[in-house]
């Protein structure tokens, strides 16, 4: 049956030469230009040779994201947006999850679809139907009027919009996981701890949310990594430099054309940042999944 | 006969004769419970009969609040002035009415969108046959480097968009060896990057249905004479068709969205999508209703081929006897390409 | 040596080929050791099962004819043939799989007529083949329907059909009633045996229920751990058991731990508490501490003055109505209980009324000595 080894392994190798080329080696390409010179045009020079490396543009970005550097602005609201929004789509989705999950009856189709279906309107789409809105003599401001708010400057450096973009922007796939998750948790079980005297609060408290754990989890990371390289919200929504985040100052530094290096040392913080997210994530549902088998 | 009160009452004795075990102490008496509990619960939060207006409240508004504006931003392109902030009265003179600043004339969206679908039909092409023979590959191949290529696969699925991105265009720009000096930016590299990152959702989606076929079909082929090779032809090709389907019409999904990576790999005017044209003119001043109207027929398209979608698997499903009921939701998962 | 001692005691039935041997085969799966070097001979012909509990290697040696996995030593021949190098599309043997494996995308008609296209059957001789098939087993009217659209009996008489119409030399049963509910599991268990018994071919039965081993089988292998612990007929096994495990797995006994105190012609004598019995069967050898086990059915429980020879003083705990019969659990004077299963021929009940001092008489023949529990016997 060995030759039967080989038919797997020779379906899978398209598929791993193509990863291999675009994914492994446009990786090594980031260190490269990350590590390299720059030249008299202000163009990268990539040092592909380990030996050769210039750690100089590395120890740059890492100094520049710390309080002090030059993007430490750019940290802080990237770490205090992402935060928020993580907390919203937590207050927002996770009530929406559970009745569609466990309360919706008869409706549970139809409400599935309607929740999924923000999965189908591209991204941009979406910010464009906020533009419209947030315009200064569009309809946010006009119900605001109704109420006596004066008008506000939406779309221009406007923290608080952004965050609200971003919770619009992602929670669906934050939605989804949980839904999932709470989805799967068994009846019985809740029934159970009714039975055994526990009310409905205790309930929820007890078992419902613990089980629900890991799906808030994986949710959360699902849409704190995107948010990582996250320029276009931003630029959409804001415009204004005054509420960049890191996507933002990767992008320029990147597509500007004239900083490629700490552009390509900078996509190595972000990285090394969500690895130590991802190391915890890992480390928390294998303590999960631990829990459970016990 | 011996009734069931009988067996009780004599359970509760033990053994008087010479016994080994010594009696057991008598049980303390048990005061009996109140027959109802008090609740310390207000009324209406209390009763688990009653409905979970609150959770139905937030939910309904929930969906009109993720709804709504997209529904507003698609009724502006109908709008008769050029503010997309202000209704102006009806009119279709973005879609098709002006003869040079409609959609169907305006050069600039005739050519984004066809772009856009050019782009999604090629990975769609690329992305769905190789994906499809990865996750067949990866979920038998066991030995040296199946665990590497398994961890590769879900590389772009656990990186934000912009990194792989900015290693993308750098391999492009700063690499001097075959291949990468063949590729410019422009069309070619924009399908590399879509089939990068598409590959791995194809994955995903054929690998769960793969999961959930299980290997005893498989077994039974090979137990009835079928070799490897004709088993995977008669037996799990055919099941894994709906997925193949699924996973298609996803990858054409992606590529219709896709922003980041397709403006990263783009090279100027010829090479523009749609949600390009969105980012670089959604704030514009001298923008119209136009935009909003090539921005409807993109969801309009992707609309369409995930319900396509949807009724095929269903079709199939209900063909083969699996999906009664509640699996509707696992479907809909099946279409996010999520686990 | 072992192996013709075996080959002595297998019936000759059939003669058409469909002869196993399993030669010290084993499994391992990573450190555990699914299969634990096993030795078995089923004779051609043979309705032989493979009973015990989950995880006892059942399966997984099943498997290992079928093909589906590879042993990591010993052999396993087929008519003399070695099948280790052989994949399980070229062994002349078919399984019916527990779960059926009904290909969800054919017809029940196409499901049968399934492996017949790797044999190189004509189309026309497939379908005609294959329609046979399915009136051997009562479903000619349901060729054209979904397998889901058939009852799990049903299901499984598809399953059959499609493995027996490639005329194996050998069939594999992975536990084929067992996602039957209980009546129709009855009926097909006599449908299944008469089946054999008309095509006349091999069927390894993997089971974990013992009322379907012994009510089937010509043999049945009782595995434990990974290893053969007895191999018999119905009637040896549950008879006769060889170790406590065998004894407890198939029906109910009673194990009471004792000591040898001296053997002589009509058996061993055994010490229990105060009490000395005589054992009449079993491993007579044994010296110290040993475990006796006797069948329910086998007690005698009579009013306490009719005591005699081999008889133990207790009193009735405890007298369950099962209809057919009744179990009376009596707590001796050693302080074990004993579980006797009295028939219900009109017996008095209130004879057998709880706290009612009684004595149970263990005839000899019954009482089987084997080695404690924990030591497993030398073969």
């Amino acid at each position: 049956m060995r030759s039967e080894g080989t038919i797997w392994r020779s379906l899978s190798i398209p598929g791993v030469v193509w990863l291999v080329l675009f994914v492994v080696v446009p990786a090594y390409a980031v260190v490269a230009v990350a590590m390299g010179q720059i030249d008299a045009l202000l163009q990268p020079v990539p040092q592909w040779n380990p030996l050769n490396w210039n750690v100089g543009f590395v120890k740059e970005a890492f100094t520049s994201v710390v309080p002090g550097g030059t993007y430490w602005p750019a940290t802080r609201n990237t770490i205090t947006y992402v935060a928020v929004t993580v907390l919203l789509c937590f207050a927002i989705g996770y009530p929406v999850a559970y009745y569609v999950a466990r309360k919706a009856g008869r409706s549970k189709g139809l409400l599935l679809l309607l929740i999924f279906l923000p999965f189908w309107v591209s991204y941009l789409m979406r910010m464009l139907a906020w533009i419209g809105l947030l315009a200064p003599d569009g309809y946010v401001n006009v119900v605001l009027g109704w109420f006596g708010i004066g008008h506000t400057e939406w779309l221009s450096g406007n923290p608080y919009s952004v965050i609200a973009a971003l919770t619009y922007g992602y929670i669906p796939y934050f939605i989804l996981p949980v839904y999932a998750g709470l989805d799967r948790i068994d009846q019985r079980l809740l029934e159970a701890s009714r039975d055994l005297g526990a009310s409905p609060i205790r309930t929820f408290l007890r078992v419902t949310l613990p089980m629900s754990w890991p799906s808030i989890l994986a949710g959360s990371v699902l849409i704190v990594l995107p948010m990582f390289g996250d320029y276009y919200t931003n630029d959409l929504i804001s415009g204004s430099p005054h509420t960049n985040m890191l996507g933002n100052s990767v992008n320029l530094l990147v597509q500007g054309g004239s900083q490629k290096n700490l552009g390509a040392a900078l996509v190595l913080v972000l990285m090394t940042i969500l690895a130590v997210g991802m190391l915890y994530y890992l480390w928390e549902t294998r303590r999960q999944q631990e829990k459970l088998a016990a | 006969m011996m009734g069931r009160g009988e067996v009780h009452r004599m359970s509760a004795t033990t053994t008087p004769e010479p016994a080994a075990a010594p009696p057991a102490p008598p049980a303390p008496p048990m005061r009996p419970a109140p027959p109802v509990r008090p609740s310390r619960m207000p009324g209406w939060l209390g009763n688990p009969w009653g409905r979970p207006r609150w959770l139905r409240l937030t939910t309904f508004l929930y969906i009109a609040w993720s709804l709504l504006p997209v529904l507003a931003a698609v009724v502006f392109s109908f709008n008769d002035g050029r503010s997309r902030s202000v209704w102006q009265g009806f009119s279709t003179r973005w879609w098709w009415g002006d003869p040079n600043l409609s959609v169907f004339h305006d050069p600039i969206y005739t050519n984004a969108l066809v772009h856009s679908l050019e782009l999604a039909a090629l990975d769609m092409l690329i992305a769905t046959p190789l994906g499809f023979l990865l996750a067949i590959g990866l979920s038998r191949w066991r030995g040296r480097g199946s665990g590497s290529a398994n961890f590769l696969m879900l590389v772009p699925l656990t990186t934000p968009e912009l990194a792989m991105a900015v290693s993308l265009l750098l391999v492009f720009t700063q690499l001097s060896v075959l291949p990468f000096t063949a590729i410019a930016l422009g069309t070619t590299a924009q399908v590399i990057g879509q089939v990068t990152f598409s590959v791995s959702y194809v994955v995903v989606i054929v690998r769960s249905r793969l999961a959930a076929i299980g290997p005893e079909y498989e077994e039974a082929a090979r137990d009835l004479g079928a070799s490897a090779r004709q088993s995977l032809q008669h037996v799990l090709l055919p099941l894994l068709l709906p997925a193949a389907f699924a996973s298609t019409l996803i990858v054409f999904a992606l590529s219709i969205d896709d922003f980041v990576v397709t403006q990263y790999m783009s090279a100027g005017g010829e090479t523009v999508t749609i949600p390009m044209l969105l980012y670089a003119n959604a704030r514009g001043a001298a923008t119209t209703p136009a935009l909003n109207a090539v921005a409807t027929i993109m969801v309009l398209v992707t609309l369409v081929g995930v319900g396509g979608a949807y009724l095929v698997l269903r079709w199939f499903g209900h063909r083969s006897g699996e999906a009664q009921g509640d699996s509707a939701g696992q479907m809909g998962m099946d279409l996010t390409g999520m686990e | 040596m072992e192996m013709t001692a075996q080959a002595t005691t297998v019936p000759a039935i059939g003669g058409h080929g469909g002869e196993v041997r399993l030669q010290s085969l084993e499994k391992r799966f990573e450190d555990v050791v699914a299969v634990d070097s096993i030795d078995l001979h089923v004779g051609s012909g043979e309705f032989f099962s493979l009973l015990g509990p989950s995880g006892c290697g059942k399966t997984t040696t099943l498997r290992l004819i079928a093909g589906f996995e590879r042993p990591t030593s010993g052999d396993v021949l087929l008519d003399g043939e070695s099948l280790a190098a052989v994949p399980p599309d070229r062994r002349n043997v078919n399984t019916v799989f527990q779960s059926y494996a009904l290909f969800p995308h054919l017809n029940v008609l196409d499901n049968v007529a399934f492996g017949m296209r790797y044999q190189k059957v004509g189309r026309k001789d497939r379908e005609r083949r294959a329609r046979e098939a399915l009136e051997l087993v009562e479903l000619g009217d349901y060729a054209k329907r979904r397998p889901h659209q058939l009852s799990g009996g049903q299901q499984q008489r598809v399953a059959l059909a499609r493995a027996l119409v490639l005329r194996p030399a050998v069939l594999l049963l992975d536990e084929p009633l067992g996602a039957l509910d209980a009546k129709i599991r009855r009926q097909l268990r006599i449908e299944l045996k008469a089946l054999q018994e008309e095509v006349g071919t091999t069927f390894i039965f993997v089971t974990h229920d013992q009322e379907e081993a012994l009510s089937m089988s010509d043999r049945i292998a009782v595995m434990h751990e990974g290893r053969v612990d007895q191999v018999g007929t119905p009637r040896e096994i549950y008879e006769g058991p060889a170790t406590l495990f065998v004894a407890d797995f198939l029906g109910v006994a009673n194990v009471m731990e004792v000591e040898v105190v001296g053997s002589g012609a009509a058996g061993c004598r055994v010490r229990v508490g105060d009490y000395e019995l005589l054992a009449g069967c079993g491993d007579l050898g044994l010296t110290g501490s040993a475990s006796v086990v006797v069948r329910p059915e086998r007690l005698h429980v009579m009013a306490r003055d009719q005591g005699g020879e081999n008889c133990l003083p207790g009193m009735i705990d405890r007298t369950i109505f099962v209809g057919s019969n009744l179990q009376v659990m009596v707590r001796l004077a050693t302080g074990a209980l004993l579980q006797a299963s009295v028939a219900n021929d009109g017996v008095d009940l209130d004879s057998h009324e709880q706290g009612r001092p009684v004595s149970v008489h263990l005839p000899p023949d019954a009482l089987r000595v084997l080695a404690p529990a924990g030591v497993t016997p030398a073969t």
